[in-house]
């Protein structure tokens, strides 16, 4: 497959953020926070009236786009920034371009937007394709 | 007046060993688990997902992360933020491969912001080894931010 500088990758939808899902990630984090998981404690802290996602998942929906749009490559390199919280309940769009194509390393910038609220997460990546 | 003289210093962190004694394996269950709550199947060639980076990363580590607060005297419940992650793979995290963890604190850096008033930002690195030992398969820098509501 060829690529080529401004090439759109294709989005990766989580169509409703999964607050069961933050009770599975407090136990692979071993980080009981309560911000992920009662929605009472989010009042209290001020921080909204839904559960707040993990960081780390917000990431994974980016890897995650990363991965479907160059089969068989492999992520080499990744940076993103934690810009607003993602909440239970949200849609989230993983969303990207190529931004430099140098051999078979191939580099993006993309973004993580929530549905009404604008872009949570903002990034790079290098991604290293295999023969 | 800077800024940084109207607060004390943020605590000398900086080198304060992050390595870990954990071994830290990915299950073929956890890692079906993890994939299934982000929306994706598992891979079928043994590698685990790349997220798995973080989540190694900070459970080995030698510290907890209320643990990493503590050491730059900031109380876990204050609700430390993620400001960035940053990570470098020269090899893939695989299913059923025991890991172990080293790093350090980089840098904790006192600042002032419009939005959250006085708050550390800090800078610390970790390192994913074969347990058995070789060279790392990857590290990362992540970045948090401790919002210091005494000062603000």
């Amino acid at each position: 497959m060829n690529y080529a500088v401004g090439d759109v990758i294709a989005p990766f939808t989580i169509e409703s953020v999964s607050a069961e899902a933050m009770k599975d990630w407090a136990v692979f984090l071993a980080d009981p926070n309560p911000i992920h998981l009662d929605v009472e404690v989010v009042k209290a802290k001020g921080l909204g009236d839904r559960v707040i996602n993990q960081g780390p998942i917000n990431v994974a929906y980016m890897m995650n786009m990363l991965m479907a749009a160059f089969p068989g490559g492999t992520i080499e390199a990744m940076d993103s920034r934690f810009l607003d919280n993602v909440y239970g309940g949200d849609k989230a769009v993983a969303s990207g371009k190529i931004t430099a194509v140098d051999g078979n390393r191939i580099d993006c910038e993309f973004s993580l937007d929530i549905e009404g609220r604008g872009t949570v997460n903002a990034g790079t990546a290098t991604i290293r394709l295999n023969a | 007046m800077s800024d940084e003289a109207e607060f004390p210093p943020a605590p000398q962190v900086a080198g304060t060993s992050l390595d870990g004694t954990k071994i830290f394996t990915v299950s073929a269950e956890e890692n079906a688990r993890l994939c299934r709550s982000v929306g994706v199947a598992p891979a079928a060639d043994g590698t685990a997902h790349p997220v798995w980076y973080y989540v190694a990363t900070q459970v080995a580590m030698g510290k907890t992360v209320a643990g990493v607060c503590e050491t730059c005297e900031f109380d876990v419940e204050d609700g430390p933020m993620m400001g960035s992650s940053g990570v470098r793979f020269s090899g893939p995290i695989m299913v059923g491969q025991p890991y172990k963890v080293g790093g350090e604190i980089l840098s904790l850096v006192r600042k002032k912001s419009r939005k959250l008033g006085v708050m550390d930002v800090l800078t610390y690195r970790l390192r994913l080894h074969p347990a058995d030992g070789g060279d790392a398969i990857l590290e990362t820098d992540n970045v948090w931010v401790l919002p210091r509501k005494e000062l603000a």
